[in-house]
């Protein structure tokens, strides 16, 4: 999408120069001036005063963006320059789209945040809401652009499909198979299904490749696991949600080469299954259970497959699981890994109680790290989401800059679904308070645990294999998150809820 | 420094000693230090270690673990700090400089508080030894389970791509394909599992452009498999040699890669005609859907010899945490250079790609 290649781009960036402009971009439309309402525009739009028809939102909205034509023009060249401009063509270009970036990614974020007021704010407005959104398909691309572009279009889908009330995650039937286009309306429990395994694999792969946020929570978990069960010669684990069981190939690694000449030990393993649709990830839960059988094996280790289907409500019953006496047991919760399916809070909090109940040695949490609540309802949680996703999307980056495709991948086989996710979510629980689930597990009984050195070290070590903007922090004893420069993305806390509490 | 059991010496030259029956030495000052001797100090961080680290440990259960008789919780709480100070300091231990840092922590703590005065360069250096083996440890770890990890996924590929493409051998090409009904082509991904994620080396290696694309185009062996939009697969090899971590991976970081050692992941190409020496192969996308996904494989693991120089140098990884604000970056040229390449349908079949 250089310059060179793309005739059409480079039309937008220099509309201003030649006189035979043809695209209808949004900088040519906005010739006749409107630069004194940029001066004078706040991101508060006034909104009582708009109470025409649709042609005055055309106009707001216009102003929104006129900016961006005006930076470009007045750092435009005189126009006898054009001759040579595929070759000094590129150079200008950076120069003007550091600033037409920057400041276009400050219209978009201005525009989204436009769109969810107008979604949900105390003057809602569905139709100001649909031309803003129609206004920004049209600004943005989830394929090209930089990363606040492609970012605002997966925001730009998923309020569309907020608008269109298919944002609901139980609400869809849709079997769009064919993904012609970047945008997916209709989410369902696994969007990941609605692409194609090869394109869910090739993303996650990269996914792991690029980033250290699987990785992390799933190292930091099994690591205090190994250290809670450093004697035992049965263990129990309990997995929530295993997905393809990749946690536990390195786990198992771990348990067959412990030191100090303890016995390797046996491992049972429990996967927690939603009655339904059984198909994950890739394959079911029973091909997870068969491949985890096959690299224990492989490896040498004892181990024991079983599988506990949840209800059709998808709440745990205890009493469904299967205990043996003597061994230590294990409660494993990954929630927000980024290919991590959405989990409905009610199915969650019947496991973490559930849990309580069964007193396990150690109980293991992964979960998003979300900014400060505080009362921004709808649209204060709709800006503290695109923050996160907004420094994933740099972070991918900035570890793989070159590699645009492929991030693109990733962005939408697993990020854009989590991103629909998040605001449906957001959208649907809007006026609640949500809390993370370490509040709730520390209100419910469970004590901390605390994180060892040797697990705070290899948090570290993970991290220096990727980009230096990513820190790991002990924001409790027995909490790590994982952040990229200073906004804090994912959270690995360990608790336990001893049968004697006084223990 | 040890000094052998004998009965208490008064030396004018050294600081007075007086030996214990346990083997402690303590000095006869007004204040009564006791000396930390090598071997006392090992036993120390020995029990530290059991303990769980420095910070789990406690001078109660040291002086448990330890049992050396006349050791007092002062001593060991004393001690204890000084510990965990010397092992505050580094939080970088994936610098290379970490043993410089650690010495040189040691000798800041050591000047600053008195009672590491007495304690000798040796004791520092085993104590740095400790710290540094310490942290080996959990590289090592990480080392091995991350290639648990890597392996186990490589096998969930594998079977993936079994389910999907039907029987597979790996010596042929019997690659059966999917109409766009919705199985997509396993083949496209299943490199990714082979992908085994490299600890410990530099990330550079997925920047610095030396990857090959292998692409295997013809297929006359199979059959039903070419539908028009149907293409094929592309599998990223890194041609450096940087990484020689975990070498399991079947994708293997070497320049001699051979088909072989792709594990089953390649049961979906064919190996016969994979030109793999430095050459550059085409990529053709599964056009299933948008066409995206195999340019964004492909480009990752893409060969940009343009920007091979800023590339290298680029993508060190303190470089790139420069990059801060998404910057007005485009598509990278090299995959400007391959789209026109790159179609979504009716791939043209050429297996070495001008991409020199």
């Amino acid at each position: 999408m250089t310059m060179a290649i793309d005739g059409a781009q480079l039309e937008l960036y220099f509309s201003g120069y030649s006189s035979t402009t043809t695209t209808a971009t949004i900088s040519t439309e906005n010739d006749h001036d409107r630069g004194g309402n940029w001066n004078g525009w706040s991101p508060m739009v006034d909104w009582e005063a708009l109470s025409g028809p649709l042609d005055d939102f055309q106009d707001l909205i216009d102003s929104m963006m006129d900016d961006g034509a005006l930076m470009n023009q007045s750092n435009r060249l005189t126009p006898d320059t054009s001759n040579s401009m595929s070759a000094s063509g590129t150079v200008i270009v950076d120069e003007e789209t550091s600033c037409g970036d920057d400041l276009k990614g400050l219209r978009l974020v201005h525009l989204l945040i436009a769109a969810a007021e107008a979604l949900t704010g105390l003057n809602k407005n569905r139709d100001l809401a649909r031309v803003i959104l129609v206004r920004l398909k049209e600004l943005v691309s989830p394929n090209d652009g930089t990363n606040m572009e492609r970012l605002a279009a997966y925001f730009t889908d998923a309020l569309q499909g907020l608008l269109e009330g298919t944002g609901g995650i139980h609400s869809n039937k849709h079997h769009s198979e064919t993904n012609n286009g970047p945008y997916h309306h209709h989410h369902r429990d696994d969007p990941q299904q609605r692409h194609h395994q090869s394109d869910v694999l090739g993303a996650f792969q990269l996914l792991q490749d690029m980033s250290p946020y699987v990785k992390f929570g799933h190292f930091t978990a099994n690591q205090a696991i190994l250290e809670a069960v450093a004697d035992d010669r049965r263990i129990h684990i309990v997995d929530y949600d295993i997905m393809e069981g990749i946690q536990w190939a390195s786990l198992m690694q771990a348990l067959v080469s412990r030191k100090g000449g303890r016995p390797t030990p046996h491992l049972r393993i429990t996967a927690l299954s939603r009655s339904g649709s059984s198909r994950r990830f890739i394959g079911t839960v029973q091909e997870t259970g068969r491949r985890l059988v096959a690299f224990a094996a492989s490896i040498g280790l004892p181990f024991s497959f079983h599988q506990c289907r949840l209800d059709s409500d998808e709440t745990f019953r205890p009493s469904a699981l299967k205990l043996v006496r003597g061994e230590a047991l294990v409660m494993n919760c990954m929630l927000h890994l980024p290919h991590f399916s959405y989990r409905a809070p009610d199915s969650v909090t019947s496991f973490l109680s559930g849990a309580k109940t069964l007193n396990p040695r150690l109980l293991t949490m992964v979960e998003e790290e979300v900014g400060p609540i505080g009362d921004g309802g709808f649209v204060g949680r709709f800006m503290d989401s695109l923050h996160h996703y907004s420094a994933f999307y740099d972070s991918l980056e900035a570890g793989f800059p070159m590699q645009g495709l492929a991030r693109g991948l990733v962005e939408r086989v697993i990020l854009g679904p989590r991103i629909s996710w998040s605001l449906a979510r957001i959208y649907r629980v809007r006026g609640e308070e949500a809390c993370p689930w370490g509040v709730w597990l520390a209100a419910g009984g469970f004590q901390p645990v605390k994180v060892s050195f040797a697990n705070h070290c290899q948090a570290k070590l993970l991290l220096g294999v990727f980009n230096d903007g990513y820190r790991v922090e002990e924001v409790a004893s027995n909490r790590l998150v994982l952040g990229w420069k200073s906004r804090r993305l994912l959270s690995a806390s360990i608790w336990t809820s001893p049968s004697d509490p006084d223990l | 420094m040890f000094h052998a059991k004998k009965p208490s010496t008064m030396n004018s030259h050294d600081r007075p000693m007086c030996v214990r029956d346990s083997g402690l030495v303590l000095t006869t000052d007004p204040k009564p230090r006791l000396r930390w001797t090598a071997e006392l100090h090992e036993r120390f961080v020995d029990a530290v270690t059991q303990l769980g680290g420095p910070d789990k440990a406690t001078p109660k259960t040291i002086m448990r673990v330890m049992g050396v008789k006349g050791l007092t919780l002062y001593h060991l709480k004393s001690h204890l700090q000084k510990f965990r100070l010397g092992k505050q300091p580094h939080k970088e231990f994936n610098d290379h400089s970490i043993k410089d840092a650690s010495a040189l922590d040691l000798q800041r703590s050591a000047a600053s508080s008195s009672g590491m005065i007495s304690r000798s360069m040796n004791e520092m250096q085993m104590e740095v030894q400790r710290r540094l083996h310490e942290q080996l440890e959990v590289q090592r770890h990480l080392q091995l389970r991350t290639e648990a990890q890597g392996k186990y996924i490589q096998s969930l590929l594998e079977k993936a791509c079994q389910t999907l493409a039907g029987d597979q051998n790996l010596a042929s090409a019997s690659y059966k394909g999917f109409g766009n009904q919705g199985t997509p082509d396993m083949g496209a991904m299943k490199d990714f599992g082979s992908l085994n994620f490299p600890p410990f080396q530099d990330l550079n290696i997925y920047g610095s452009g030396q990857l090959d694309l292998l692409h295997n185009m013809d297929r006359p062996p199979l059959d039903g498999f070419m539908s028009n939009n149907h293409d094929d697969i592309c599998l990223g090899k890194r041609r450096t040699n940087h990484y020689a971590g975990s070498g399991k991976s079947p994708l293997i970081w070497s320049d001699d890669l051979r088909l072989q050692d792709l594990g089953s992941g390649l049961g979906c190409l064919g190996p016969e005609d994979v030109p793999l020496k430095g050459d550059q192969i085409q990529i053709a996308p599964p056009s299933m859907d948008s066409g995206t996904d195999l340019d964004s494989i492909s480009e990752f693991y893409e060969t940009k010899p343009v920007l091979q120089g800023d590339a290298l140098d680029e993508r060190k990884l303190e470089a790139s945490s420069k990059i801060e604000r998404p910057s007005p970056r485009r598509a990278p040229l090299s995959t400007d250079r391959m789209s026109p390449m790159i179609n979504t349908g009716g791939m043209t079949q050429g297996r070495n790609s001008p991409f020199g």
